[in-house]
């Protein structure tokens, strides 16, 4: 017989700044994840760029729920569960294309891009009927999208995806806003397999800069990391949101607030720096004064979605139990850059994240080895210590939410705040 | 035999020497001496793998089944596992010996067999050479794992002219992965 479920109540205690090494670790607890928080959430499937095209069509997870997010025929979006109604098989295998329809391999079960039956081959062989307007693949029941951000959720009744992103948005306008024609994402994510659990990536990105200087000390440069202390700031929009930046001095270099690729200043090219030092004089006109100064970090949106602004990537943390998770990273870059600097961009996320990314390859250590951590046995008496800087976050004049220096890791007992709410909201169920 | 390139005897012994003295110096974390032998302007590129709709004009000609249309990245478009110039590998190489590169403390012992060598072009100075490895990786604590691949290179006389003294001014690296749960892809393969 396994072990009993924890409490949640005793996995997390009340302010947070104790996270017992169950809350990675439980089976139970991720089931409980699994309907507290991804049956409940608004969850990021794709960017419309990847589906600009009536047919296309890409493949997403909510949790471990495969999706088909594709482009309609009359220019919609739809989400369906990738799932033939029949017997269950995928109904799509391609990660992406452009398709007139779906059908299940098993018995050719034909499906609409919008997720709709069309047509039952052995049908014609029976005598009866079948209904085909009740058999469309399980619908995602809402989809909305902001940015050409395309979110799903399970929930029906929950808020709107504005109302969820509530004061988040501001940070993220901060970068989105900046380039006059958008931004594009680069084809397919590069997703790949590790043995942790999905909110340790979450939370590293979340708020947890300041691990940079020590876990990935061999890389990063350490002016760099002395800009994070001085200027560095994190902020909770709401709990489980989060958003770190360098806010530069008023009287700070044009370049030396660009966009912050700072750390690779010496691999980039002449033309590049020059490209960003145009862009960064465009963004006080276009953000404002104090989001013109904001060299973004990192960046998190409840309950797994991650944004890497120095790297340009957006990033999701999809479990795959509690040991197992597979993460899933698309390059960004602005939509009306030139093609070799669309390039570089994205050669400026693959080498230092990804699967063969030199940052990216301590992440993963770290990440498996904190697992390794949590499943031990005889050590539940020492929960993890998240007790930094408890209290020292404040209200702040001009930037939404509470606020404070990086080392404080309120964004992390936030973020475990609602977790707590969330899966105790369940757990009697 | 058909209208493949047939490269003389004493090129071939040339260019197979090379690659077994380059597997030597990489399984020998001899990365300084294997930086060496790029030349500045390589570009060392590590395709996605992709897994496209098959697209139904192709049906039934080998196009459909391709392993090319599987590449993601090579160009512009979409996007690689790896994209990298010299500065990035110099950052890679400078990494490894650093102790607090905590993914490669303990270093991984690593082992490749490199085969299948088949130079299919020469211009001037230069070689065009496809060959296949496998890679075997291990290391305390993080279990073991087998990289396949295929290595598209381009390579060049060094400035020397002498016999074996050649650069590396393109490699390709066509991993034959799908679902990646290696610990890495950072490796120089």
């Amino acid at each position: 017989m396994g072990a009993k479920t924890p409490r949640v109540a005793d996995v997390v205690n009340a302010d947070a700044t104790l996270i017992g090494r169950k809350a990675w670790s439980d089976p139970g607890i991720y089931e409980l994840e699994k309907r507290g928080i991804f049956g409940k959430s608004w969850l990021f499937l794709a960017h419309e760029t990847q589906i600009p095209n009536p047919g296309d069509f890409v493949q997403a997870f909510m949790c471990e729920t495969p999706i088909l997010v594709a482009r309609g025929r009359e220019g919609g979006i739809h989400a369906n569960v990738n799932s033939c109604v029949h017997r269950g098989l995928p109904v799509c295998r391609a990660d992406h294309g452009n398709a007139k329809s779906f059908v299940c391999p098993y018995h050719s079960w034909n499906y609409s891009v919008e997720g709709e039956l069309q047509s039952i081959p052995q049908e014609r062989y029976v005598e009866q009927k079948t209904d085909k307007s009740k058999l469309s693949l399980k619908a995602v029941p809402r989809v909305e999208t902001w940015h050409g951000m395309i979110f799903g959720s399970f929930d029906p009744e929950i808020e709107s995806l504005e109302q969820y992103l509530g004061d988040q948005r501001w940070y993220l306008d901060a970068f989105f806003e900046r380039f006059e024609s958008g931004i594009e994402f680069v084809g397919s994510p590069q997703r790949w397999i590790l043995n942790a659990n999905w909110k340790l990536p979450m939370e590293n990105q979340l708020g947890d800069v300041n691990h940079g200087p020590f876990l990935h000390a061999a890389v990063i440069p350490p002016e760099a990391n002395a800009e994070v202390f001085d200027y560095g700031h994190s902020c909770v929009s709401e709990p489980g949101h989060g958003a770190t930046f360098r806010l530069m001095p008023e009287d700070a270099p044009l370049e030396s607030v660009a966009w912050g690729f700072e750390g690779m200043a010496s691999l980039l090219s002449p033309e590049i720096h020059e490209y960003l030092r145009e862009l960064q004089m465009k963004a006080e006109e276009r953000v404002g004064p104090l989001r013109a100064r904001m060299k973004g970090l990192t960046y998190g949106v409840y309950p797994n979605l991650s944004f890497l602004w120095s790297n340009t990537a957006f990033k999701v943390s999809h479990p795959r139990g509690p040991g197992k998770v597979e993460y899933w990273s698309w390059s960004v870059v602005p939509a009306d850059a030139p093609d070799e600097f669309k390039r570089i961009l994205r050669g400026n996320h693959t080498a230092f994240f990804g699967p063969g990314g030199l940052l990216e390859q301590e992440d993963s250590e770290a990440w498996t080895q904190q697992y390794l951590g949590s499943a031990i046995d005889f050590a539940d008496d020492r929960p993890y210590f998240y007790g930094l800087g408890v209290g020292e976050e404040k209200p702040h004049a001009d930037l939404p939410g509470l606020v404070s220096v990086t080392a404080n890791e309120f964004y992390a007992r936030n973020f475990f705040l609602r977790w707590r709410d969330a899966l105790m909201a369940v757990e009697e169920e | 035999m058909s209208d493949a390139f047939q490269p003389g005897l004493e090129l071939q012994h040339e260019i197979e020497q090379w690659y077994y003295r380059e597997a030597r110096l990489l399984d020998g974390r001899e990365y300084q001496k294997w930086l060496a032998l790029c030349a500045p302007e390589i570009r060392y590129i590590v395709p996605g793998r992709g897994n496209p709709l098959v697209d139904n004009a192709e049906r039934g000609t080998e196009a459909m089944i391709s392993v090319e249309r599987e590449l993601e990245g090579r160009d512009g478009d979409r996007l690689p596992i790896r994209d990298e110039t010299l500065p990035y590998l110099m950052v890679r190489v400078e990494r490894a010996f650093k102790p607090n590169s905590w993914a490669e403390n303990p270093p991984a012992r690593t082992r490749r067999l490199v085969g299948n060598v088949e130079i299919t072009g020469t211009d001037g100075e230069t070689c065009s050479v496809v060959s296949a490895f496998h890679l075997h990786w291990t290391r305390p604590g993080s279990g073991s794992f087998l990289y396949a691949g295929q290595r598209r290179d381009v390579l060049t006389r060094a400035e020397s002219g002498a016999v074996g003294d050649l650069r590396l001014v393109r490699r390709e690296v066509v991993l034959d992965l799908s679902d990646i749960e290696y610990p890495t892809l950072g490796l120089f393969f």
